[in-house]
């Protein structure tokens, strides 16, 4: 492996690899070793257009690019003296040259790297006179994007981005010289599973989501790690939080999961976070067959009667479990130790399941399917045929995808005991008789094992408005009702985390102090 | 009747003449025969040597060696490998590849077919300037011609060798003439130059092994296969040796093309060959090789036309297109017109060019009209000098050169727009 040597660091780097790319797998990148650049990026090909990354080479008389220049054993760079500042600074003024310089109006302030760079390498006063270009703004591209092209630097990431990733193709460069603009090809809107990753790598406003712009000031969000729960793939994200209320989803590069992208679908699905339609309490079914707002501790306790009824009356044998592939693994650890305490012998995971590509949308529509199954929850069928069959007469059952299993509600309109644990509202709430009100991932902590067998971390981001807590939490707590031993009504997933890893392979390593940002799988380097 | 002023040397000899634009007129002119004693008595190392030796610089402007270009085909390659001839000849000033297809055509095919033997080519593309019509016309007859006789095809010349010519015109872009920009249109994508590496000889036309050489440079070569690199050194300068076709343009009292030997002076083939400045008025400037080149003032015409003499002044031989300037020339106006082509042209990949050649026109505008100021001559060196050196290709020095050179001989013209607040010379004309 050639050894080079940047500003006095010496790095091992791997045959074939670009200067940038060498400071990038050794995670120097704007992070010891600042090379700005704007065209490059990690997972797009090379571009070599931008011309910021220039970086002075021993032996070599001109500057040269570091993204596209190949690493060769003994090589010498110095990214910081007088004559690559000087040259950074050249370009820095020249893409400014007709940048409108409307910040204060622009959405991106504040993530900008052309605001950023340009206070960091660039130039302070401007040396132009004449009028800048006029081109066109507030392009509708399709139906996440909108586009400024005054903004555009013309680093064409966008363009190599729908060619290479969705394999698209929908945006080009139309014309030359400083009349380039991007634009979508004739009649072709930028429309597909993935068209909102422009607006992350766009480095300037140019590209910006109708989702996202003008409703708040990124300075204002806090960056919180997690997961996307929109599918099994568990793309990493950013959650963007102010005022308790998630504003966003970005992706957040992972390597072994999502590289640096996400769907659009999983990206929208933060909406579920605060959606209109939470269960904000806890419900008891009455006498007359209608739903009563209860407190916690009474629906824990009506809950706990009724199965203990049911397993007195019909033994333990008559109650099922279902297990949620939206709860964690900390969660469901629990509740395969509650139904285990219990006697329930029959068990199963629902899992939603939709439409999959080849990429990152995973035909699994929830984020711990394969936890459940690590945890013994096979598929809820088998439970939906023991209803049927009326062998099982009483269910514990967390989220409502269940429905899907049983061909809707009017199939469970019969069973004696309906404990449901759930975050959102649906046809479960004409059955449950006891419904108790959930944490979503973005509420807790806890981790969630992806398609590939990756536990991943997540952590609270926001607080729910309302009393609603973890699977977990809520089966310690209906454990400790029913009497069962080894619960005291407590939940620490950090605690639980630690057993569960003790427990089981498919959880070596994962106890959540011990999970990093980007998880860990079973063949993971140690 | 074409008029073809002189033809003074090897590679003009016979243009005057009809009969040689035929592939049986070329033939009993000689022609192929140098061809066939490549194919046939010649391996393809020794003919690279042999065209190394010559020295023969490549003439489309940039004069590398075309030996060691040949040199760097790899010959351990299961891909199939190209030629391409560049006749895009897009460069402003120049026009001599268009004499040397319309009346030479078979002396250029002459020439790939012995660069394919040596570089083990299966095919080459011609590219052809799109505004070349009745060029284009003669060479797909030249073509067909030569490969209905055998000369190309499945076994030219009957040696078993596969090598085939396909003609494609441009589209009208002065970056396709850059060998890189000029792959990307061949394939049918928008013309802007590749970044290096990968070079061409690796990752060329189609992403196989390619070498790219100019009209002129091939119609050198059967000459250099007949007569020998001895031969052919004779000719020129020691650095620069062989003939190159001057086209002498601008005012000129008898402008067209003039086939000398490289280290010509400058003097010379304006004031003998093309018959001095017109009605009487004296030089201002002249650049030497195409409107990339730095212009030379009047004082400095006396340097042999060959790169080791021009690079001295500043400037290079280029494509060897002379532009004449006389007196009443304004020279910030020229800035302007040049200026304002390669902010057309530019392909805008690279910062610095995209937005350097729209500035420098810009400002090189705003003092013609009058209101610049003594900073703006300043600025404008300034944002030439952040252009250069610094681009994917040589587009941006090409467009940072000129100004350069306009600024560093005519300071004085720019100053006096600034000072009297216009254009102080009568006769130019509307922008």
């Amino acid at each position: 492996m050639p050894t080079i040597t940047v500003d006095g660091n010496e790095l091992e780097v791997e045959e074939g690899r670009t200067v940038l790319q060498a400071l990038d797998d050794a995670g120097l990148l704007m992070n010891g070793v600042d090379v700005p650049h704007y065209c490059w990026h990690p997972k797009l090909s090379i571009d070599g257009s931008c011309r910021l990354c220039q970086v002075e080479i021993e032996g070599m008389p001109k500057l040269q690019i570091a993204c596209n220049t190949p690493v060769t054993d003994g090589m010498v760079v110095n990214t910081t003296n007088d004559r690559v500042q000087t040259a950074r600074q050249g370009v820095m003024e020249l893409l400014l040259v007709n940048h409108p310089l409307d910040c204060p109006i622009c959405d991106q302030a504040g993530e900008c790297k052309l605001q950023d760079y340009a206070y960091e390498y660039g130039v302070t006063q401007a040396r132009t006179q004449e009028p800048r270009r006029a081109l066109k703004k507030n392009v509708d591209l399709g139906p996440t994007i909108v586009f400024d092209q005054e903004r555009c630097i013309l680093c064409r990431r966008c363009v190599r981005f729908c060619r290479e990733v969705p394999e698209t193709g929908e945006l080009v460069v139309q014309g030359r010289g400083d009349h380039s603009v991007i634009e979508t090809f004739e009649g072709v809107p930028l429309d597909n599973d993935y068209s909102m990753n422009v607006a992350d790598i766009c480095p300037v406003g140019a590209l910006t989501t109708k989702d996202f712009r003008f409703k708040i000031r990124v300075w204002f969000l806090q960056d919180v790690p997690g997961v996307c729960t929109g599918c099994a793939r568990g793309c990493n994200v950013h959650l963007g939080v102010a005022n308790n209320k998630v504003y966003r989803y970005v992706p957040r590069r992972n390597d072994a999961v999502n590289e640096t992208w996400i769907c659009d679908e999983g990206r929208m699905s933060y909406k579920r976070i605060g959606a209109e339609d939470r269960l904000p309490r806890a419900l008891l079914r009455g006498e007359l067959g209608v739903p009563e707002a209860v407190s916690f501790d009474d629906a824990i306790t009506a809950a706990a009667q009724k199965l203990l009824r049911l397993r007195e009356a019909k033994g333990a044998g008559a109650i099922a479990g279902v297990a949620s592939a939206h709860a964690t693994n900390e969660d469901l650890f629990v509740f395969r130790r509650l139904l285990d305490a219990l006697g329930v012998e029959v068990s199963g995971v629902a899992v939603p399941r939709g439409r999959s590509d080849d990429r990152l949308i995973h035909a699994e529509k929830a984020a711990n399917a394969a936890g459940a199954r690590a945890l013994g929850f096979g598929d809820a069928g088998a439970v939906a045929e023991r209803i049927r069959s009326g062998a099982v007469e009483g269910l514990i059952v967390l989220g409502h995808d269940l429905l899907e299993t049983v061909g809707g509600v009017e199939a469970l309109s019969g069973l004696d005991t309906i404990v449901a644990l759930d975050s959102h509202a649906s046809d479960l709430q004409r059955v449950a008789h006891v419904l108790l009100p959930t944490r979503v991932a973005a509420e807790k902590h806890g981790s969630l094992t992806n398609c590939d067998g990756r536990v991943q971390k997540v952590e609270p981001a926001v607080e729910p408005g309302f009393d609603a807590r973890a699977e977990g939490a809520v089966l310690a707590e209906l454990g400790a009702a029913l009497g069962l031993p080894g619960f005291d009504g407590r939940f620490d997933p950090f605690e639980v985390s630690k057993a569960l890893a003790e427990s089981a392979p498919a959880f070596a390593g994962a106890a959540l102090d011990a999970l990093g940002d980007t998880g860990v799988a079973p063949g993971d380097p140690v | 009747m074409l008029k073809v002023p002189y033809t003074t040397g090897y590679l003009s000899e016979h243009f005057a003449d009809d009969d040689y634009t035929t592939l049986e007129g070329y033939r009993r002119r000689g022609g192929y025969e140098a061809a066939k004693k490549a194919l046939t008595q010649m391996a393809p190392a020794d003919l690279i040597e042999l065209v190394k030796d010559s020295g023969l610089q490549g003439r489309g402007g940039a004069g590398f060696s075309a030996g060691m270009k040949w040199s760097f085909m790899p010959t351990d390659t299961d891909k199939p490998k190209y030629l391409v001839c560049n006749a895009d000849e897009s460069e402003p000033g120049s026009f001599k590849d268009r004499i040397l297809i319309e009346r030479g055509a078979h002396q250029m095919l002459e020439g790939i077919l012995i660069a394919g033997w040596a570089t083990g080519a299966e095919k080459t593309f011609v590219y052809i300037r799109g505004e070349y019509a009745e060029p284009a016309r003669i060479l797909q007859r030249a073509i067909d011609e030569a490969t209905e006789a055998g000369l190309f095809g499945a076994s030219c010349l009957g040696t078993g060798f596969r090598h085939e010519v396909v003609m494609q015109r441009g589209a009208g872009a002065y970056i396709c003439g850059e060998e890189t920009g000029l792959l990307e249109s061949l394939e049918g994508k928008k013309g802007q130059p590749r970044k290096k590496p990968p070079f061409p000889a690796q990752y060329g036309a189609f992403g196989m092994p390619t070498t790219v050489n100019n009209v002129e440079t091939f119609s050198h070569v059967p000459h250099i296969v007949a007569k020998g690199a001895d031969w052919f050194r004779s000719l020129g300068t020691e650095k620069s040796p062989g003939h190159t076709i001057f086209g002498v343009s601008g005012h000129v009292a008898r402008p067209g093309l003039y086939e000398l030997p490289l280290g010509t002076p400058l003097s010379e083939i304006v004031f003998e060959h093309a018959g001095g400045v017109r009605g009487g008025r004296k030089v201002k400037g002249v650049i030497p090789g195409g409107m990339s080149m730095p212009i030379l003032p009047a004082s400095e015409l006396d340097v042999p036309m060959a790169n080791e003499f021009l690079r001295e002044k500043k400037t290079m031989l280029g494509t060897g297109g002379v532009m004449v300037m006389d007196e009443t020339t304004c020279m910030v106006r020229a800035a302007t017109v040049i200026t304002y082509f390669f902010r057309d042209e530019s392909c805008g990949q690279c910062t610095q060019c995209r937005e350097g050649t729209g500035w420098m026109n810009k400002i090189a505008l705003r003092i013609e009209r009058g209101s610049g100021s003594r900073e703006d001559l300043d600025l404008l060196l300034d944002v030439a000098g952040k252009m250069e050196g610094q681009t994917i290709c040589a587009f941006a020095d090409a467009a940072a050169w000129p100004v350069q050179g306009l600024l560093r001989h005519f300071r004085e013209d720019f100053e006096a727009h600034v000072r009297e607040k216009k254009c102080p010379f009568p006769e130019s004309f509307e922008l």
